[in-house]
């Protein structure tokens, strides 16, 4: 069983804060759910919407289709919204929200109380027990759900869409936390941002976990300030990140290039809107690939994650700081933001332990760009021993100092490119859902990865067989990514939240790979399991 | 100076006097050498760190500021000079000038002036009186100058000083009181350049230059004296406000979170929802 609802209204009228209290609720509760949101840019008015999956099973993706409920904080919900419930879905039109709002007032004193007898009303409708709720309730508003509760009993809502409790021990999440708890783990402490939606969040959780933890967050006049900001930090001796969106990064990429130069350790999480320019501010795309493949002037390896999951993004974020710090290169974290305000729950267990850098010491002769056999020359910093660190943006010597020495010039390129076959035997193998010996496989990366899987389970539990391969890591590709599943033989389709096809570009030029179906989606939302399904179903038919 | 340093200076240039100067200032220093890291951008005066014995990281142009802000939240205990031209200093990095003096850390920020810019072979610099004929400019530079002493006043620098290539004694005495101020202290260092500023030379500044007696106190007979310039030019420290409070950073390096800072973390309680 499962409930669909979407709570709609004016940004500024409580719809966000219904949707923070619910879910965390239903996590109390020890109940599936998975919420996202479409929103505005803008601080009132207009008309946002809150999308919440709540089931009797794991759900990580919007299912799509019809609403089996429908509440209404402003008139316009119901000419866009009420269409798409379905045959017996509950509605709460505007008056009857209106009545909540008028008895928080006339009750509470306080029209704020609304929201939380919103989730009162919704946990009525999905069967919860009044008393479990009040335990699950936010301290002092045991009372708000009560009223919720006897709202539903009067309009007779209790149970109307029953949803039983069934998820196990976990924690819950947004996309951006969980990179921003990802990066704790693997150590960073060190960040500095511009904020930009859809990274803001990542940016607030760091100055919060500041103020508690040792580690550092400073509001940068720039982007560009920015990263060279972490860049001083990471050389200093402190695992640093930059978190942005593209619009920032832009204005990033000289530090990128940089990094690659000096070969300083950074993490640089990309939180993607649709573009050009400042594009649509609040919605999502898959847009920036191609940008963040190619970002920084001349030639310098990288590694691009991209995680579509909440452990992979906190396992993937905390791996990138360790590869940072091997590798003494650039690791970006790309995302979106779809999976940035997409909260859910995460039953994997997250390891306690956190990274740290290793500090080595050494004497005078000491010489941070020493030639060896594997290009990756001993790393310390300042003022830890006799070794004077010496980082140059010019082409440098083994210690540093600016060179024109051609000679020089062609072993510090290979050094530095040395790298390149030491990150293809450290990549992160796909996954895989499915049968291998489909005929049709579905490729994906970054935040589509639940949505692909749930909508090719249903078309291969209908007799058409489509397995799932998600790239966590889109850069590099490579063969051993793919070795296993005789692509070449299969039919490939491509699923992207892009209108270019980004990444089966990519696969063509790294792996000689040829996607023959496009599935892409531009319009700055993402796919739904429904949507995909259809869609899917229509191309492997 | 070590012999077998290929310096990419012309001869005659102010900064190798600049750099002998920072190197006895150093030296001179009661913090060791090695806990010195020095930051630059681009142009000639920004490969001042590779002559010297000391840390650096010489980065990209304009940026030696938030490169020094980055190492100096991380690691308080260094000392963390930014060093740089005023074409990198003033023109491209102009904007973290500004916000770098609003963050108060214990930072020092030297700046070769040499009022062109060099490395590109003569054009304007923010610095450039107007009038000054150049390649980019054939018609004489239409802009009036940036003041870097009054801007680093008015932002509210708490140590403002000028020096000049040509009296190397006081320039040292004015880089170490800097280096040892707590707090942001700008040195703006008058730089003949021998090739490309055939205005401003050192016989120029040598007839015009007079020592302050002592540091001016008081912020608006500071920002007088910041504003004399052509006829009678003051070299020292223009301002010192001993009051100003440098911003206290607090010690990350090389500290770990516990497990009970993690278990908290990892089940969002100690992170707010909204």
């Amino acid at each position: 069983m499962e409930m669909n609802i979407v709570i709609a209204g004016e940004a500024g009228q409580g719809a966000f804060s219904v949707e923070l209290e619910l879910t965390e609720t239903l996590s109390r509760l020890n109940t599936h759910f998975f919420a996202t949101k479409h929103y505005m840019s803008r601080v009132r008015g207009g008309h946002n919407y809150h999308m919440i999956r709540v089931a009797d099973h794991p759900v990580h993706a919007l299912r799509g289709g019809k609403w089996d409920m429908v509440v209404a904080l402003d008139e316009e919900t119901k000419r866009l919204h009420k269409p798409n419930l379905r045959e017996g879905g509950v509605t709460l039109s505007r008056e009857m929200t209106k009545e909540i709002g008028a008895a928080a007032k006339e009750a509470f004193g306080n029209i704020v109380a609304s929201n939380s007898i919103l989730v009162g009303v919704v946990l009525a409708v999905i069967g919860a027990s009044p008393e479990k709720a009040a335990e699950a309730a936010e301290p002092g508003k045991e009372e708000y759900l009560k009223a919720g509760f006897e709202f539903a009993a009067r309009w007779k809502l209790t149970g109307a869409l029953p949803v039983s409790a069934t998820a196990g021990e976990h924690r819950k999440f947004d996309g951006n936390q969980a990179l921003a708890l990802g990066a704790i783990l693997g150590g960073c402490q060190f960040v500095a941002g511009y904020p930009m939606t859809p990274a803001t969040s990542i940016l607030n959780y760091f100055s919060e976990a500041a103020s508690k933890l040792p580690i550092h967050f400073e509001q940068a006049e720039d982007e560009i300030a920015a990263i060279n900001m972490v860049l001083g930090a990471s050389y200093a001796g402190v695992r640093s990140m930059a978190a942005t969106s593209g619009g920032g990064f832009a204005l990033m990429q000289e530090g990128v290039s940089l990094a690659g130069m000096t070969e300083t350790p950074v993490v640089i999480a990309v939180s993607q809107r649709p573009g050009p320019a400042t594009g649509l501010p609040t919605r999502t795309e898959q847009g920036d690939l191609n940008f963040i493949l190619h970002a920084g002037h001349g030639e310098f390896p990288r590694i691009i994650f991209a995680p579509g999951a909440i452990g992979e993004m906190i396992a993937l974020t905390r791996k990138s700081f360790e590869l940072a710090d091997r590798f003494q290169i650039p690791v970006f974290i790309l995302t979106d933001q779809y999976f940035a305000d997409s909260v859910q729950i995460c039953e994997e267990e997250i390891p306690l332990d956190a990274g740290s850098r290793e500090y080595r010491e050494f004497d005078g002769t000491y010489k941070r760009y020493q030639l060896t056999e594997d290009g990756i020359s001993p790393l310390t910093y300042p003022g830890l021993s006799e070794a004077l660190v010496r980082l140059d943006s010019d082409e440098h010597d083994e210690e540093g100092k600016i060179t024109e020495d051609q000679g020089m010039r062609i072993r510090m390129t290979d050094k530095r490119r040395k790298k390149i076959a030491l990150l293809q035997k450290e990549a992160v193998l796909p996954s895989f859902y499915g049968d291998r010996d489909a005929a049709s496989f579905v490729l994906c990366w970054g935040s589509t990865k639940h949505i692909v899987k749930e909508a090719a389970e249903r078309l291969t539990g209908e007799g058409i067989p489509a397995a799932v391969l998600h790239f966590g890591q889109v850069y590099p590709l490579t063969p051993e990514m793919v070795a296993p599943y005789n692509l070449e033989e299969k039919r490939l389709v491509g699923v992207e939240n892009n209108a270019g096809g980004q990444f089966a570009r990519l696969l063509k030029s790294e792996l000689g790979l040829a996607v023959d179906h496009a599935v892409l989606k531009y319009d700055g939302d993402c796919f739904t399991v429904e949507e995909l399904y259809q869609t899917l179903k229509g191309v492997l038919s | 100076m070590e012999k077998r340093i290929d310096t990419a200076w012309c001869p005659g240039c102010g900064n190798f006097a600049i750099r002998d100067v920072l190197e006895q200032a150093i030296r001179e220093l009661p913090v060791p050498a090695g806990k010195v890291v020095l930051t630059s951008g681009i142009g000639q005066a920004a490969k001042m760190p590779h002559y010297l014995g000391v840390n650096y990281f010489n980065g990209l142009h304009g940026r030696s500021l938030p490169l020094a802000v980055g190492i100096k939240l991380a690691r308080p205990d260094l000392t963390v000079v930014a060093y740089s031209g005023d074409g990198c200093m003033y023109g491209e990095g102009g904007n973290h000038f500004l916000h770098t003096i609003r963050r108060r850390l214990d930072l020092t920020i030297l700046v070769s002036d040499n009022r062109v810019y060099a490395l590109t072979k003569g054009q304007s610099s923010p610095t450039t009186d107007p009038g000054v004929k150049n390649p980019l400019s054939p018609e004489g530079s239409r802009n009036i100058p940036l003041n870097p002493l009054a801007l680093a006043i008015t932002m509210g620098a708490p140590f403002v000083a000028r020096g000049f290539a040509g009296e190397k004694e006081h320039l040292k005495e004015l880089i170490k009181q800097a280096i040892l101020f707590k707090g942001t202290a700008l040195v703006d260092i008058l730089q003949p350049c021998v090739s490309f500023n055939k205005i401003n030379t050192y016989g120029w500044y040598k007839e015009r230059v007079f020592c302050l007696e002592s540091p001016m106190t008081d912020r608006y007979e500071a920002m007088k004296t910041a504003d004399l310039w052509g006829g009678k030019i003051p070299i020292g420290v223009i301002y010192r406000n001993e009051s100003a409070q440098c911003r206290q950073v607090k010690e990350i390096f090389r500290k770990q979170a516990t497990r009970e800072d993690m278990e908290c973390q990892v089940d969002m309680k100690c992170v707010m929802m909204r």
